[in-house]
């Protein structure tokens, strides 16, 4: 060993930006131009929030009540434990929401799928969704990164092409709407980071002796990337601190493998009819990666495609002998279950393929006795006791 | 005519050179320097030897300052900031402040050598982990190391066997909003590369590149030795991100010649960190009302064929206060400025 | 008529001793018209400035690493305006894309995956035979999304369309109408769309769709599609008093 490394104070040195050398532009105040000059209508982020930082050193507002939740198609569809937790989670720390059925998916699967779309439509579908938000009064709170990404897409668009304005404008008041752009696109994810500390601070289960992965989406963080959430005491604020902080905020321990930055393999069309991509993908380039070098509990992440990517991907590589099998859940899914969330009613882990079992049993959880708990609310609802099961059949 | 001194501020390379030229030719010189020593970024930054002609750095910025110090005409105060300049041409009256308290002096001509600082690659937009990983380091890192002999991986002190230079780090970037080439940084990665394979003969040395520019004697003062003689190895193609793999460093990228991607454990990486203008490059030109251009550089806007003017009469600006530049630059603006300066404070007409 | 490139853009496999054009047959003013499409997109000056052939998209590309595909010469290729080599890639390559955008790291600003996203839209407005292709068997989900407003809905989990994911799938749609209803938020109880979209909501979707001239895209690449989803929107639209 040698004992003098000339460069050692220069690595003690955390890193900081200055917002004042972003070398974007901050398109709020562009927003805010545009309102003056009566071309748009900002809705302003309602009090409470809470002030994060982005990628350049910029303040970001993140809403922690008044939300409008704008659901994702493949959560509601195929996780829906997911969109619950999120809920669940929204409900316990107190906070008032809408859960909209005057929203519509942003149609960007779709769109990043097959292209059957156009600038005018996908900014029709999203100044729709966020006129919808407005007339509530309530602010849109997005649960699909996609989503998040496509908007923060269709707002550039909106913002700097006049032409474009003008023609989601015209669609707009033919549908006799006003043309409203929210002040911040705010991720379900940084609402969870912006409230890490209440959750922990509610935290009923101990994940110290859990080890997580954390898989970053690509559309939360490299689609316009100036938006996400960095920290410099995470990951020296080189990578976005969202899920990771909400992880260490748990007590649990965030494991890292050299795939990080890599793409889940979702690939929007592949994973409906090209699935052999998606499948090489996360089993080779994430799960593998992550088990070999990490050998992780759990897969924590926070868009829609990434966890049903990670997590259906598992089966039918075992056939082949491939070294898979970790359990994949969303950061919201995640916090409820550190709160004391039920790993049915509320989180429903038997919508996911990879056994989550183990994991639970390390949270200290009793998945059998729950099992048995969930069913007989399954019963009641097969003998029409109840229509559905309700919050309140949650909560008791 | 009301002051015949001419105030060089900043007394790295170029500040000293114009300032020994200056009073060579008989002016009186006060030299200013923010640091508590002369010999800017090479004595700062401790650089091992100079490129492109490997003379050790220190020895040879002790021999410039050394001629400055002990010229009669000149006056050297360190650890002296300028806090306020008024006046024009002929009559700039300038405040300076030290330690000791304020002091206002008077200057006919005002000569910039503020310089430059090296790019913070905590803000490139690749994901090379900077402030995550001990062995990402940059080229003034690499500079301090193999100055001291102890060319070894910061995270755990052993001898490295695979070394990698990442080319274009903050410059030639869009997205960071530095367009510009740095210039020197090929030829100073080409240099370590070659002090690294002396100093650590068993190690193997990447460089990862998109255009090596090596212009003049550098192609074979630097860059063909480094390739023939030193075995250094050169990959078309810019590192995408470097993430850490059983206690090595990943660097992932495509080697764009094979057309292939590329994912190889190194055990240091040197971010060839591009330049900016220095903090104090910006503060002057602000104080001084002296144009920039979009980047923070200082204006030359008289054309190629005067170098040093700027846009305020009386002021001139040499060495990487105007833009990325090597010494052999920075010491030629020098003298080109110190002779106009001289000669606009002997009441020549200087032609711009 | 077709004619040979002219000598301002890089001619595709000029030599007698290379591969002939699969191509060779689209006449050259065709494949120019797609690519002056392509380029008058509004958005085009945002996706494509120069590329310096960094191959810094390439290493970050999930696609490059299972396909032929490289986002690099997706770039270089608009860069240098080669149009025999843009309309090949129009009608390949452009399919493989993950659309993740990890190439937006691009240091000239390039969006290679933003590029990608005009260069199908274009495939598909002109019902490009790769495009049709591309899009077989996907025809459903475009029913599903432009007729529901969700993507995907529960009941499409079905053992036989998702075999490799499972006996978990069968289980699920085998227990769908029980697990909906177990599931506390009100506006998760449906099988057949993924979450309740109301009735309003929906009628503005399909004036969105009429508006933006969505439908007629649709129309190129499959007409039946397009036949069955304008009948379930002109009901809507027609009770709501909407003639289109």
């Amino acid at each position: 060993m040698t004992s003098i490394i000339p460069v050692e104070s220069l690595k003690t040195k955390p890193f900081r930006v200055d917002p004042s050398e972003a070398p974007t532009e901050d398109i709020r105040e562009v927003l805010f131009e545009l309102e003056e000059a009566g071309e748009i209508i900002v809705q302003r982020v309602p009090e409470p929030y809470v002030e994060v930082m982005t990628k350049y050193g910029r303040t970001k507002k993140i809403p922690l009540g008044q939300t409008w939740h704008h659901k994702s198609c493949g959560q509601c569809g195929h996780i829906p434990g997911y969109s619950t937790s999120i809920f669940w989670l929204t409900r316990k720390l107190g906070y008032d929401y809408i859960d909209p059925k005057d929203q519509t998916s942003c149609t960007a699967w779709n769109y990043y799928a097959s292209a059957t779309s156009n600038v005018a439509a996908q900014g029709g579908v999203a100044m729709r969704n966020f006129a919808a938000a407005y007339e509530t009064g309530y602010f849109p709170l997005i649960h699909c990164g996609t989503s998040y990404g496509h908007y923060k897409e269709v707002r550039h668009e909106i913002v700097h092409h006049d032409d474009v304005r003008a023609t989601v404008r015209d669609i707009m008041s033919k549908l006799g709407k006003p043309l409203v752009m929210p002040e911040e696109i705010v991720h379900y994810s940084e609402w969870v980071h912006a409230v890490r500390d209440q959750i922990a601070q509610h935290q009923v289960r101990d994940f110290s002796d859990i080890v997580a992965c954390v898989h970053p989406a690509c559309h939360y963080y490299k689609l316009i990337q100036e938006d996400a959430i960095y920290d410099p005491d995470i990951y020296g604020g080189q990578r976005t601190a969202t899920v990771s902080g909400l992880i260490l905020a748990l007590g649990a321990e965030v494991a890292d493998y050299s795939t990080f930055f890599d793409c889940c393999g979702f690939g929007f069309r592949h994973i409906l009819v090209s699935r052999d991509f998606s499948r090489s993908f996360a089993t080779m380039r994430k799960i593998e990666v992550m088990k070999e070098e990490a050998n992780p509990d759990v897969v924590i992440t926070h868009d829609t495609g990434c966890v049903t990517t990670l997590d259906k991907s598992q089966f039918a590589p075992q056939a082949h002998g491939r070294n898979v099998g970790v359990p994949v859940m969303s950061d919201a899914q995640f916090a409820a279950l550190a709160m004391g969330a039920h790993p049915y009613r509320v989180c429903q882990l038997h919508w996911h393929s990879t056994d989550y079992r183990p994991l639970l049993e390390k949270m200290g959880i009793d998945w059998e006795a729950a099992w048995i708990e969930f069913e007989k609310d399954l019963k009641r609802l097969e003998a029409n006791e109840i229509e559905y099961l309700t919050w309140e059949d949650v909560d008791g | 005519m009301g002051s015949d001194r001419l105030l060089v501020i900043g007394a790295g390379p170029a500040g000293l050179e114009a300032a020994r030229l200056a009073a060579s030719l008989g002016s009186q010189v006060l030299v200013v320097e923010k640091r508590d020593v002369a010999g800017g970024m090479p004595i700062h930054e401790n650089y091992a030897a100079l490129t492109h002609g490997f003379r050790d750095a220190g020895e040879a910025m002790a021999e410039l300052i050394g001629a400055v110090t002990s010229h009669p005409n000149v006056e050297l105060r360190t650890s002296t900031e300028v806090t306020a300049v008024e006046g024009s041409v002929g009559e700039f009256t300038v405040t300076l402040s030290s330690g000791t308290g304020d002091d206002t002096v008077e200057a006919g001509a005002i000569i910039l050598a503020t310089g430059f600082q090296h790019f913070d690659p905590g803000r490139e937009t690749q994901q090379y982990g900077y402030y995550e990983f001990p062995d990402v380091i940059t080229l003034a890192d690499a500079e301090a190391m193999l100055k001291a002999h102890n060319f070894v991986r910061p995270s755990n002190g052993e001898v490295p066997e695979r070394v990698a230079f990442i080319q274009c780090v903050g410059s030639r970037d869009r997205q960071i909003g530095n367009e510009f080439c740095s210039k020197v940084c090929c030829g100073i990665s080409s240099k370590q590369a070659i002090e690294v394979r002396q100093q650590v003969p068993d190690a193997r040395v990447f460089i990862f590149y998109i255009d090596m520019r090596m212009y003049g004697y550098w192609e074979n003062e630097i860059y063909w030795p480094a390739q023939e003689q030193y075995r250094v190895n050169y990959v078309k193609g810019i590192v995408t991100e470097i993430l850490s793999k059983n206690g090595r460093l990943l660097v992932r990228g495509e080697d764009t010649t094979m057309g292939r991607p590329m994912e190889v454990p190194m055990d240091i990486v040197v971010l060839a960190v591009g330049m900016e203008p220095s903090l104090g490059t910006r503060k002057m030109a602000e104080m001084l009302g002296v144009a920039t251009n979009k980047y923070g550089y200082i204006e030359t806007p008289h054309g190629e064929l005067d170098t040093v003017a700027t846009s305020v009469p009386g002021v001139f600006a040499v060495g990487a206060a105007t833009g990325p530049a090597d010494l052999d630059d920075s010491i030629s603006s020098a003298g080109a400025a110190a002779a106009k300066a001289v000669a606009l404070l002997r009441g020549a007409e200087v032609t711009v | 008529m077709s004619r040979a490139a002219p000598t301002t853009t890089f001619a595709r496999r000029p030599g007698a001793t290379l591969a002939p054009n699969a191509y060779d047959d689209v006449p050259y003013e065709e494949k120019l018209a797609l690519w002056e499409e392509v380029k008058a997109d509004p958005r085009f000056p945002d996706y494509l400035y120069g590329c310096y052939e960094c191959g810094i998209c390439v290493a970050a590309c999930p696609s490059a690493r299972f396909y032929d595909f490289s986002p690099r010469k997706i770039a270089q290729a608009a860069a240098r305006e080669d149009v025999e080599l843009i309309f090949e890639q129009m009608n390949d390559d452009v399919w493989n894309c993950s659309q993740c955008f990890s190439c937006d790291r691009c240091p000239r600003q390039n969006s290679p995956g933003g590029l990608i996203t005009i260069l199908r839209e274009v495939a598909v407005r002109h019902g490009l035979a790769s495009s049709q292709e591309a899009l077989e068997g996907y025809g459903r989900v475009v029913y599903k999304i432009m007729t529901t407003g969700t993507q995907v809905s529960p009941d499409m989990l079905q053992p036989d369309a998702f075999p490799d994911w499972g006996p978990d799938v069968k289980e699920v749609s085998d227990q769908l109408d029980l697990w909906r209803r177990a599931l506390p938020p009100e506006t998760l109880h449906t099988t057949s769309t993924g979450w309740e979209v109301s009735e309003k909501t929906l009628l503005e979707l399909y004036l969105i769709w009429h508006y933006s001239d969505v439908m007629d895209m649709i129309e190129e690449v499959d007409e039946g599609l397009h036949m069955i989803i304008m009948d379930v929107m002109e009901e809507t639209l027609e009770e709501a008093g909407y003639e289109i």
